[in-house]
C-alpha cells in the first residue's frame, strides 16, 4: 500500500514538475495563438539564470525565483518587440520555423556563455533528503514542487484565465481589428501576456533544470515534453494544461512501476488515444 | 600545344618528386570528431590532446612533417562518418586516421578504410568486434564494453553485496553491457535482484526506483549513456533515500565521468564505478599530463577519456612513425609495428593486441570522494591486463 501511495505522489509531483515547464507555452501558445517553440529556450534561461544566481551569487533560492521570473520576462519582452511581434499573423508554419531557428540559436549562445557542460546545482539543505508525510517517505523538493505548483495553478488560473486581461487577451486574439476599436491597447497587452509567458517559462526552467540536467542542449531534449502537454491538454486552457500535466505524469510514473517494459511508452500511447478521442485536447476551446 | 602541355606537365612532375625526396614527406592524419553538437565536448577534448601532444613531442616524428584534416562526425552519424572518412581518404589523402568516434561511424569507416589501407585509431567507441577482422588496419586505445562491465560483478560478491538490480539504458550497448554484468555474476555466484531497460529519453525515474526498492537489493548495477540519464539515476536514487538507507551504487565510469560529476554533486558520493582512466591515477606521467591539460584549458575542462584516447594514439603513431625514419610510409609496416605495441599511458600500461588490435589495458575500480574539495573518481583496487572479450 505504501508502495502505491509514494508511486502516485510521485507521478503527482512529476505531473506538476510537466505543468510548471510547460504552462510557459501554454499561455503563449494557447492564449496568443503563437507558436512559440522557443519557450523552451526561455526555459533554459531561466535554468542558467537561477544556477547563476545561486551558485555564483549566493542569492537565497526563494528570492532566486522571482529574479528569474522577471530576468526572463524581460528579455522575453525584448525580444517580442524585436522579432515576435511581427510574426503573430503569419501562418504556423512560419512561426515554427522561426522559433525553431531561435532554439537552435540559443543553444549555441547557451554554449557560448556557459559552456556546454552540465550546470552543478546545490541546493539549500532544506528543501534536499526526504521527509515522513502520514507513514510515506516523500522527497521534500517533490513535496515543494507540489506546493508551489498548485499555488502556481489557482493564481493563473484565476488571475489570468478568470480575469478581464484573460478577456482582453483572447478578444486581441480572436479579432485584433474589433479589439482596438474597442479601445484596446493590444500591442501592450500582446507584450504583456508574452512577458507573462516568458516569465513562466524561466520559472518552469529553474524548478526543473536540478531535476533533469542543465545544459546547452536543455530546450531540444524537453521541448517534445512541453509539446504533448500543451496538446493533449488543448490550447487556450490553464486548466486543460494543469490536467493534462497530472494526468501524463501520473501515467507515466505508474507505467513505469508496474509495467517496466513499456518504459516511457504510456506517456505517447496517451497522447496518441487523447488525440484520436479529442483532437481539440481535453479541454480544448476547438478551432 | 598537346605536346606544349605534356611537356609542362613533365617538367612540373619532375619538379616536383625532385621537391619530395629533398624534403619530409607530408603525411596527413585526418582526425575525425564530434566537434557540434549533443557531443562536441568529445572532439574539444581529443584536439586539446593532440595539441598538448605535439607541443611536447613537435610535430615531425621519424622526419615525417604531420599536417592535421579535422572534420566534425557531428555524432553519431553513420552517413555523414562514411561520407567524410571517403573525403579525407580520397581527395585530402590522409593516410592515418584519428577516429571516426561512436560505434556507428567506426563500422561505416570500416570498409572504406581496409581498401584503402588507411591505419585507424578507435578514441570513442566501445562495442566488441569493432576493430580487428572488421578493419583489420584499426587500433582501438578506447575500451571494450566486457572491460568496464564485468569486474564489478565479482567486486560486489566480494564486498558481500550479493543481491544486485541491474538497470541499464535500452539500446544497444545497454543490452550488451546487461549480458555481460549478468554473466560475470553468475560466475562469481551473485544473485540478480532484477533487472530494467530504462529509455534514452527518461526525465523522471521514480517509478523505476520504487521498483529497486521492492526487490530489496544490495546494491545497483547502472549502464547509461554519457549525460543527463546519468545524472538524472544517480541524483534519483540518492533523492529517495535509497543511498541513505543502505543501498550501493556501482556502474560503469560513465555515471561520474569527469566531464559532469559535479552536477551530480554529492549523491555521487560513495559511487562505484570500473575505469580506465581517472586524473587521480598515481602516475609521473599522469601527473604532467593532468597539469599540462589543465594549463591549456585554463582550468575549465576536466580530463575525460577521449582526452586519454587521443593522446594514447598520438603516442603509438608517433612510435611507429619513428620506426620509419628514413622509409616511406607504408601502411602495412605501420600496422605491424602498432600491432602487440606496449606502452605507458597516463591510465597505466596499456597493450595493443598482436592479432586483434583491441586494447588490452589496467580497469581499476574507482569510488567517488572529495579531493581538496572537488569530486574525484578515486582509484581503489586495480583488475590488471583486462582483455576485451
Amino acid at each position: 500500500m505504501a508502495a502505491i501511495l509514494t508511486v502516485l505522489f510521485n507521478g503527482v509531483a512529476y505531473g506538476f514538475l510537466l505543468f510548471v515547464m510547460s504552462v510557459g507555452l501554454s499561455v503563449s501558445l494557447g492564449m496568443m495563438n503563437f507558436v512559440n517553440l522557443a519557450q523552451a529556450s526561455f526555459s533554459m534561461l531561466g535554468g542558467y539564470i537561477f544556477v547563476t544566481a545561486l551558485q555564483g551569487y549566493g542569492i537565497p533560492f526563494m528570492l532566486c525565483l522571482p529574479i528569474v521570473f522577471f530576468a526572463v520576462a524581460i528579455v522575453s519582452v525584448v525580444l517580442e518587440r524585436l522579432i515576435f511581434r511581427y510574426f503573430y499573423k503569419t501562418d504556423d508554419l512560419t512561426q515554427v520555423l522561426l522559433t525553431i531557428g531561435l532554439v537552435f540559436m540559443s543553444i549555441a549562445m547557451a554554449t557560448y556563455v556557459w559552456g556546454g557542460t552540465y550546470q552543478r546545482f546545490d541546493m539549500p539543505a532544506w528543501i534536499i533528503g526526504q521527509k515522513d508525510v502520514f507513514g510515506l517517505t516523500l522527497e521534500t523538493y517533490r513535496i515543494f514542487l507540489v506546493g508551489f505548483g498548485a499555488v502556481m495553478a489557482v493564481t493563473l488560473i484565476f488571475g489570468l484565465e478568470r480575469t478581464n486581461l484573460g478577456a482582453m487577451v483572447r478578444a486581441c486574439v480572436d479579432n485584433r481589428r474589433v479589439a482596438t476599436a474597442c479601445g484596446l491597447n493590444t500591442e501592450l497587452i500582446f507584450a504583456f501576456t508574452f512577458a507573462i509567458g516568458g516569465g513562466l517559462a524561466g520559472l518552469g526552467g529553474a524548478l526543473s533544470a536540478n531535476l533533469l540536467g542543465l545544459d546547452p542542449n536543455f530546450p531540444l531534449r524537453y521541448l517534445v515534453y512541453i509539446l504533448i502537454v500543451v496538446s493533449i491538454g488543448g490550447m487556450g486552457t490553464i486548466t486543460g494544461t494543469l490536467v493534462a500535466s497530472l494526468a501524463l505524469g501520473i501515467a507515466d510514473v505508474m507505467g513505469k512501476y508496474y509495467v517496466p517494459q513499456f518504459g516511457s511508452f504510456i506517456i505517447y500511447l496517451l497522447t496518441v488515444i487523447v488525440m484520436l478521442w479529442r483532437p481539440h485536447g481535453l479541454m480544448g476551446r476547438g478551432a | 600545344m598537346k605536346t606544349a602541355l605534356s611537356m609542362l606537365a613533365a617538367t612540373a612532375l619532375a619538379a616536383l618528386s625532385a621537391q619530395a625526396t629533398t624534403a619530409q614527406e607530408t603525411l596527413k592524419i585526418g582526425v575525425l570528431q564530434s566537434y557540434s553538437g549533443m557531443t562536441a565536448l568529445g572532439g574539444t577534448h581529443t584536439d586539446m590532446a593532440i595539441k598538448l601532444f605535439q607541443q611536447k613531442y613537435g610535430d615531425t616524428p621519424g622526419g615525417f612533417k604531420l599536417q592535421l584534416v579535422r572534420r566534425d562526425t557531428t555524432g553519431p552519424n553513420p552517413e555523414v562518418a562514411k561520407r567524410l572518412v571517403g573525403e579525407v581518404v580520397t581527395r585530402e589523402r590522409a593516410q592515418i586516421l584519428i577516429g571516426p568516434d561512436f560505434t556507428p561511424n567506426t563500422l561505416a569507416a570500416a570498409p572504406i578504410l581496409t581498401e584503402a589501407k588507411v591505419p585507424s585509431f578507435v578514441t570513442g567507441a566501445a562495442t566488441t568486434g569493432i576493430v580487428g577482422e572488421r578493419s583489420p588496419y584499426s587500433a582501438r586505445t578506447f575500451f571494450a564494453t566486457p572491460q568496464l562491465c564485468k569486474p564489478l560483478a565479482a567486486y560486489a560478491v566480494k564486498q558481500g553485496w550479493n543481491k544486485i538490480f541491474v538497470v541499464a539504458a535500452d539500446f544497444a550497448p545497454g543490452h550488451e553491457c546487461e549480458k555481460f554484468f549478468i554473466a560475470a555474476l553468475k560466475e562469481a555466484n551473485g544473485t540478480l535482484a532484477g533487472n530494467l531497460r530504462t529509455p534514452l529519453s527518461n526525465p523522471e525515474y521514480s517509478g523505476y526506483i520504487q521498483r529497486i526498492r521492492d526487490a530489496k537489493p544490495d546494491a545497483v548495477f547502472i549502464f547509461m549513456p554519457l549525460g543527463e540519464l546519468s545524472i538524472g539515476i544517480v541524483r534519483a536514487i540518492n533523492d529517495s533515500g535509497l543511498k541513505a538507507s543502505g543501498l550501493k551504487i556501482m556502474g560503469t565510469g560513465d555515471i561520474t565521468d569527469e566531464g559532469y560529476v559535479d552536477a551530480v554533486g554529492d549523491a555521487a558520493l560513495g559511487v562505484i564505478t570500473t575505469g580506465i582512466y581517472s586524473t587521480q591515477h598515481k602516475s609521473a606521467l599522469n601527473e604532467e599530463f593532468v597539469k599540462g591539460f589543465m594549463q591549456l584549458g585554463e582550468g575549465k575542462h576536466r580530463v575525460g577519456w577521449s582526452a586519454v584516447s587521443a593522446w594514447d594514439a598520438m603516442r603509438i603513431m608517433y612510435d611507429a612513425l619513428e620506426s620509419m625514419k628514413g622509409q616511406k610510409f607504408d601502411p602495412d609496416k605501420f600496422k605491424a609495428f602498432v600491432y602487440g605495441h606496449k606502452f605507458e599511458s597516463p591510465r597505466g600500461p596499456v597493450q595493443i593486441d598482436k592479432s586483434n588490435g583491441d586494447i588490452i589495458q589496467n580497469v581499476y575500480i574507482r569510488r567517488v570522494e572529495r579531493v581538496n574539495g572537488v569530486l574525484h573518481n578515486v582509484e581503489i583496487e586495480t583488475i590488471p591486463n583486462v582483455p576485451f572479450k
